[in-house]
């Protein structure tokens, strides 16, 4: 079943001689529970390619289908709250709200929505991350690795269709960003959750079920199956 | 580049838009600082310019002075003028007369006319020969006088005879009281009328050279002379408006002058101080950098205060020029409204002590603000700049209490208070422009007591029986109403000291008549009763004083000529602007009850208001009137009540407009810069899904939060400042004990809460315009 459809997705920035195009009718989808990662040399557009899909920027053309949703149809309010709720980002650097501890931060999304949150559920995630006993903590009493994993836990916590990690191991030092790979891989085996990751280190692809490539714009998919290590 | 600091230019230009709000900051607070100063100094001058033409140019004024005195003190140094003068029949209550109207008699040296501006020669020559005298405008035109003419004063035992060498202006007096005015050289005067000149009427006018210590001469001059203390008096005006008063009361009122100036640099250091703090918070990574790069904590510091520095080259001049234009609008408007009073104070004048003050305050607080920022930035460690954790440096230390409250509303609350420094710096800088209002509140209050204002019954000319009888006829009423010059005329009739009895008490009392006009001003005095039975003429007003106080619904008896009557009290009035005298009550009634109690049609007085105050038409109606009765013209003394009211109203309503003006752009540069500072915060909680009206929610939490606070500490703080600045400047004056400001503390809440309403609107648009992927970064 296809989570994501991405459908003739353009971006151009600037106009005549300094127009660049850093997306070319870009076109693929992703199956639930899929763990894809885009690869690509600095600047190639996969960036571009990822504030597209979760609704952070607007293409120039195509289409972004999110469970069947066309992301652009709606108005920015409704867009906000489908963001919220069915997609989570991981970014480079972490971007926590320094004034909540790691539980509150973990729940942020659930509590935008005016939610209460499923203490069962938080439990179960702190446990996935390792969180346990730094659950009262600040951001800034932790470490770079902890604290992408609570950036990791808040993506998780609404159960979101699709995850969206940009470079989520570009700030971290080789441990972390093993344990931080390790934990999306199980939180895709065990959550059935769609990941798509951005990275440009191709050692971190290993353990992903599919890999795609962008260069100057257009998307190659390397193709890959569930469960199926690519080398 | 030769330097590190050489990077303060570069890195300028690039930051442009980053450390705009700062730079805005200081030219505003520059503009604020030399506002108020230069305002102050033009407050000082144009008092001072009121001052010489209303009291004169004098300093200190001598009488009963030995030939001996006057010689040893016109041979002093610290002594610029010493100008003899002397007057007969100033009250009018002697019997001197021109053509049969009262006429004042007075000597004087040539250079009264430079002490006295007012008093100013439209034609001829001062009477240097004996036997010369100068008379007022309003004889020359009545008796048809030119130069060379002679006028004849008659004297209570004969007549003489006096040369008119020129004409001088009416002073308001002359024209109220309409009395003549001839004035003679002191050699004359003293031949002809000393001893119809009384001891007190003898007076010498001294005028100090400038910078003078005018205290200390006095003091001299009296120890030297031995003359009493008492027998000197000050222009007191005049000294307050120079700083030389040696009174206790103007000392106490420099002394708040003196407090406000300290808070109002006070509140430029805080406006500035926040703003720096902010602008070196968002740039957290920088300093990061460069002691990544290896600048030492020291080097940080230096380059945090040339920075400053460096925005005060432009943000300085630019706020000293936007203050001068202003001070320069203000005196041009002064100008424009009482040209003849303010002619001397210069449009393009450049107020030197808002210019220091304004560059004083500008560089001291930007360098003296920069201390805090400059040790923040410095102590920014290498490893932020690529750890990216740039925004969690100046974190909380708690976390926000998200249980009760909606996450955004915990969130904007935890903004304001998370940190206690700057919860204090900021609810310290919204409080001081409640402090700060409520002292310069106190002027009004200073104002309303200190200066006399126009009443709306004011009358411009006024037609008075000459015996205080009612023989001016209700024709001549009729006659001048049809008048379309006249915008108003309202007549009373006066029947004085009727014998009356009250609550069975037998007492004296003065019987006047309103019409609608005068009724209807009176209502606001209206303590108890109803004033509609008294306009149908059912009953009386009774003014309440002591011994005539009485419930509405009594009676009280009234013999006049026409025998006995007893007329029922409808109301009673707290003030009347008619003095019966002690034991005397005032009775007022409509007209047709006064003319059925005593008979009388006519009016004692006829009040006029003009359309427009064209001397035609002044003449127009004097003509009407004719001789048989006084005309007292108000015009001029209207004019400078007016004068005084408005050059003080100015100043103290447009200090009060900076205050408030400081306010607005506090609270909106506050929330400003506190959103600028949480950009790339509300950027990332964008992209996790918070809505933007969610923010705008947490923003308003943040900024009622500081708004609260200040509300709350410059109440507390404010009110006690009130209550001291009022006592000393107020009851200790005029005895009016205290009262809490509640219009004041109402209007600068008022005006805060608007502003930080609209202070809010930007930060909101620009979220919402925001590209969360370039304000992040990714």
């Amino acid at each position: 079943m296809d989570i994501m459809e991405v459908s003739d997705l353009c971006k151009t920035y600037g106009k005549g001689e300094a127009k660049v195009e850093a997306l070319k009718h870009v076109t693929f989808t992703l199956r639930k529970g899929e763990f894809a990662a885009v690869i690509g040399e600095s600047g190639s557009g996969k960036s571009t390619l990822l504030n597209c899909i979760g609704a952070l920027d607007e293409p120039t053309g195509g289409k972004v289908l999110i469970d069947g949703q066309d992301l652009f149809a709606m108005t920015e309010e409704k867009r906000t709250i489908f963001r919220r709720r069915n997609i989570g980002f991981i970014f480079q650097s972490f971007h926590l709200i320094p004034e909540l501890n790691v539980e509150q931060n973990i729940i942020f999304p659930l509590l935008l929505d005016y939610r209460k949150p499923d203490a069962g559920r938080v439990e179960e995630i702190l446990e996935v991350l390792g969180l346990q006993e730094r659950r009262s903590h600040l951001p800034g009493q932790l470490s770079g690795g902890q604290q992408q994993r609570v950036a990791i836990g808040r993506a998780l916590i609404t159960r979101p269709k699709l995850i969206l990690a940009d470079e989520p191991t570009g700030n971290l030092d080789r441990k972390n960003s093993q344990d931080v790979m390790e934990l999306l891989t199980k939180a895709s085996g065990q959550f059935q959750q769609t990941i798509l990751m951005i990275t440009h280190n191709p050692n971190l692809i290993t353990s992903v079920d599919r890999v795609m490539q962008v260069s100057d714009g257009i998307l190659t998919d390397f193709g890959g199956n569930d469960n199926e290590k690519l080398s | 580049m030769k330097n590190y600091l050489n990077l303060i230019p570069i890195s300028a230009k690039i930051h442009r838009r980053q450390t705009r709000m700062t730079r805005w900051c200081i030219v505003i607070s520059v503009f604020l600082i030399s506002t108020i100063f230069g305002m102050a100094d033009m407050f000082l001058q144009s008092q001072k310019n009121l001052a010489i033409m209303t009291d004169g140019a004098w300093h200190v004024m001598f009488r009963e002075l030995t030939q001996e005195q006057t010689a040893l003190l016109a041979a002093r140094p610290e002594v610029k003028s010493l100008t003899r003068y002397a007057a007969a029949n100033y009250k009018l209550d002697m019997d001197y007369k021109v053509e049969g109207v009262q006429t004042v008699l007075c000597g004087f040296d040539e250079s009264f006319f430079e002490i006295y501006p007012q008093a100013r020669l439209s034609e001829g020559v001062f009477p240097a020969e004996n036997g010369e005298a100068l008379v007022t405008e309003s004889m020359r035109e009545r008796q048809g006088l030119s130069v060379g003419d002679e006028v004849v004063v008659t004297t209570p035992d004969s007549s003489l005879t006096f040369r008119v060498s020129g004409f001088v202006e009416d002073t308001s007096m002359m024209l109220k009281t309409d009395a003549y005015g001839v004035f003679m050289n002191t050699e004359t005067y003293l031949s002809c009328f000393r001893e119809a000149t009384l001891s007190e009427d003898f007076a010498y006018y001294v005028e100090f050279a400038p910078r003078c210590r005018i205290q200390k001469t006095i003091e001299d001059i009296c120890g030297q002379m031995h003359i009493p203390r008492d027998k000197a008096s000050e222009n007191a005006r005049l000294m307050g408006t120079m700083m030389q008063s040696g009174d206790q009361y103007i000392w106490m009122l420099y002394v708040i002058a003196l407090i406000l100036a300290v808070l109002v640099a006070a509140s430029g250091m805080m406006m500035i101080l926040g703003s720096m703090n902010s602008s070196v918070a968002q740039r957290t990574e920088f300093f990061g950098m460069m002691r990544c790069l290896g600048a030492t904590a020291k080097q940080v510091r230096c380059y945090v205060r040339m920075e400053a520095l460096f925005w005060c080259l432009k943000a300085v001049p630019m706020g000293l020029f936007a203050s001068i234009v202003t001070v320069w609008g203000l005196c041009r408007m002064l100008q424009a409204l009482t040209p003849t009073w303010f002619s001397e104070m210069p449009v393009f004048g450049i107020s030197l002590p808002g210019v220091f003050f304004g560059i004083l305050i500008g560089l001291l607080t930007v360098l003296a603000a920069s201390r805090t920022p400059a040790r923040k930035a410095s102590g920014v460690s290498p490893l932020t700049a690529v750890s990216g954790n740039a925004d969690t440096v100046f974190a909380a230390k708690r976390a926000a209490h998200t249980g009760r409250l909606h996450v955004e509303t915990a969130l904007g609350l935890h903004h304001a208070a998370g940190s206690r420094k700057n919860l204090i710096l900021l609810t310290s800088s919204f409080a001081f422009s409640i402090i700060l209002f409520l002292g310069f509140g106190i002027g009004v209050t200073f104002m309303k007591h200190a200066i006399v204002t126009l009443r709306p019954y004011t009358p411009d000319l006024s037609i008075v029986s000459s015996d205080n009888s009612c023989d001016i006829p209700d024709s001549l009423y009729r006659e001048l109403r049809e008048n379309a010059q006249i915008k108003r005329i309202f007549g009373r009739r006066f029947a004085y000291d009727l014998p009356a009895r009250m609550q069975g008490e037998e007492k004296t009392v003065m019987l006047l008549s309103y019409e609608d006009c005068q009724f209807g001003w009176a209502e606001d005095d209206l303590r108890r009763g109803d004033m509609e039975s008294v306009r149908d003429g059912e009953g009386v007003l009774l003014v309440e004083k002591a011994g005539f106080e009485t419930k509405p619904g009594s009676e009280i008896e009234l013999e006049t000529k026409k025998g006995k009557h007893h007329v029922k009290i409808a109301g009673t009035l707290g003030y009347a602007p008619f003095d019966s005298g002690e034991n005397v009550g005032t009775v007022i009634c409509s007209e047709d009850l006064f003319r059925e109690l005593t008979g009388e049609t006519g009016y004692t007085v006829l009040d006029i208001q003009l359309q427009e105050q064209s001397d035609d038409v002044a003449e127009e109606i004097r003509s009407a009137a004719g001789d048989a009765y006084r005309f007292s013209d108000s015009r001029k003394s209207n004019r400078e009540t007016r004068t005084v009211y408005f050059s003080f109203a100015l100043f103290v309503y447009g200090f009060l407009a900076v205050v408030a003006l400081i306010a607005v752009f506090n609270i909106i540069n506050s929330i400003g810069m506190s959103v600028s500072a949480r950009m790339r915060q509300y950027g990332a909680m964008r992209a996790i899904g918070i809505s933007v009206r969610q923010l705008r929610n947490m923003i308003a939490a943040e900024t009622f939060t500081y708004l609260a606070g200040g509300l709350a500490e410059g109440l507390l703080l404010g009110l006690p400042l009130h209550y001291y600045l009022y006592r000393q400047a107020i009851t200790a004056r005029w005895g009016d004990a205290w009262r809490a400001p509640v219009m004041e503390c109402a209007v600068i809440a008022a005006v805060m809460i608007i502003s930080a309403v609209a202070a809010m609107t930007g930060p909101v648009r620009r979220i919402r315009e925001m590209s969360v992927v370039e304000t992040i970064g990714l």
